[in-house]
């Protein structure tokens, strides 16, 4: 039993530890607090909004309800890293070039849950976005083009799936 | 959250120790998305959280001599993708499909759905309509029961605090059996069913009558229920449509809904009536698929 544990986590592609890490922390509260991904945000923290997505070992979470340790050893991917330094990927292309979001709130949360959606099912049916993006609330846009940015990145990716 | 220590259980034999020695001074967490929540809001947390989440034995689904064993940690996600359940129980892909959204089903688990006692829990009524058992394991050892009596009033079941739900498992008689799900919530996705009902049945085709019919109805009642005067009603019955309509109705007489913020015990009424005809109609139209196709 302890105080304090170290967590090790495949982090966006590195392997990176925190090394004391009280047991009540969540993964969402180590990711900002001391991992500085600031990308996934606090909105209900009681799993309602989805503003916290993140993919744990290809399974779109959220990190709110999710303990620091229970991630120990799992691969995570949170919305910075989804870009390089060269270009978006396609999802987020799509929601820039479809002005599909407005306050951007909810942004990195829906984009990853689509991200989720798309890794395993290439060529969803709207009522298949519909679906993945239902745990994510968005209070400005209404949905309807970020549905159509889904489309559009799962077409990019169907044609080029490495982009 | 306030401060506790976490302990992670190797295996299921470990978890039990481990709960021995901590007795009701420690809460099991499995996919966390009840437990997280209500310890987020406490005003005191346990002392010890025990996380199970890594043990093997809890895993898995797999057809053995008693039937169809689901291991406790299952989560919801993997029971709507595992294609025996999918092949054998669309209604529990059904049932599971409809809790939350796809975060949640992620994380949480078939144990945990039902070990909250949530008089609303979308995975029991199925399980309960298809005589499922639970298997709990203690310091006394491994014993079972029918889920139906695992629920002992809101919030509360047959658990003792250091027993552990080690698997829920469909009996082998049951295996195929048509059944349906059916789930009234606010919205389609992320909401609480005010009303959710579920059904089986065999049908003898010589005399087309249903036998063995089973309905189950949650959130109408303190626990999960089965409305066994409908049942008896239809038993060895023809399935005509006002026979179906009938058993909706005697099944409204069996629950004791109660008005709240989402939905009045008059409204929750009519659609016990509503959902348990649906549901019976729909495990027939099961039915009469599953004849017609091992006919060709
Ligand atoms: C946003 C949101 C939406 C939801 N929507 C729905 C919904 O639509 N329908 C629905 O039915 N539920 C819903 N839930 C409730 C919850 O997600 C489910 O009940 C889930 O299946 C719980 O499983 P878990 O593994 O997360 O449980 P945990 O939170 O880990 O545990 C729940 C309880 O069970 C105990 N426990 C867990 N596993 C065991 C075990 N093997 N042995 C002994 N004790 C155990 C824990 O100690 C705790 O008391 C929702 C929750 C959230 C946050
Ligand atoms: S902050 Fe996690 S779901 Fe809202
Ligand atoms: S864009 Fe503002 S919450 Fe979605």
């Amino acid at each position: 039993m302890t105080d304090v544990t170290a967590v090790t986590m495949k982090l966006n592609g590195v392997t990176r530890t925190a090394s004391a890490v009280p047991p009540e922390t969540t993964l969402l509260a180590l990711l900002r607090n001391q991992f500085n991904l600031t990308g996934a945000k606090l909105g209900c923290d009681v799993g309602d909004c989805g503003a916290c997505t993140v993919i744990v070992d290809g399974n779109a979470v959220n990190a709110c309800l999710m303990l620091a340790a229970q991630a120990d050893g799992s691969d995570v991917l949170t919305i910075e890293g989804l870009a390089t330094l060269e270009r978006l990927h396609p999802l987020q292309k799509a929601f820039e070039d479809n002005a599909s979001l407005q306050c951007g709130f909810c942004g990195p949360g829906v984009i990853l849950s689509a991200k989720a959606l798309l890794d395993e099912n290439p060529d969803p049916t709207q009522q298949e976005i519909r679906d993945a993006l239902s745990g994510n609330l968005c209070r400005c846009t209404g949905y309807t083009k970020m549905i159509e940015a889904v489309q559009v990145a799962a077409r990019a990716l169907r044609a080029k799936p490495d982009a | 959250m306030k401060a506790f220590d976490l302990v992670i259980a190797k295996d299921a034999a470990h978890a039990v120790t481990l709960l021995a020695e901590h007795g009701p001074s420690a809460r099991v967490l499995a996919g966390g998305t009840d437990l997280l929540v209500e310890l987020k809001s406490a005003s005191r947390v346990p002392r010890v959280v025990l996380d199970i989440s890594r043990a093997a034995e809890l895993k898995g689904i797999e057809l053995t001599d008693q039937g169809l064993r689901i291991g406790a940690l299952v989560t919801h996600t993997e029971l709507m993708r595992f294609p025996l359940i999918r092949d054998l129980f669309p209604a529990l892909v059904d049932a599971a499909h409809s809790i939350g959204a796809v975060q949640t089903r992620n994380l949480g688990t078939l144990g945990g759905n039902l070990v909250t006692c949530v008089p609303s829990m979308d995975s029991g009524p199925t399980l309960v309509a298809l005589d499922a058992l639970v298997t709990i394991t203690g310091p006394g050892g491994r014993r079972q029961l029918p889920l139906s009596d695992f629920f002992a009033g809101p919030r509360k079941s047959m658990l003792e605090p250091e027993d552990l739900l080690l698997d829920i498992v469909i009996p082998k008689e049951n295996l195929g059996k048509p059944a349906d799900f059916q789930k009234f919530g606010l919205r389609k996705g992320q909401a609480l069913a005010l009303v959710n009902a579920a059904a089986s049945l065999w049908v003898d085709w010589e005399r087309d009558v249903c036998v063995a019919p089973r309905i189950a109805l949650g959130a109408v009642a303190p626990t999960v229920i089965r409305a066994r005067a409908a049942e008896a009603y239809l038993e060895g019955r023809a399935i005509t449509p006002e026979a179906l309509a009938e058993a909706g109705r005697i099944a409204v007489a069996e629950a004791r809904p109660i008005s709240d913020f989402r939905a009045s015990a008059d409204y929750r009424r009519d659609l016990i009536a509503v959902l348990t005809r649906r549901a019976l109609a729909n495990a027939y139209a099961r039915a009469t698929a599953k004849r017609d196709g091992e006919k060709q």
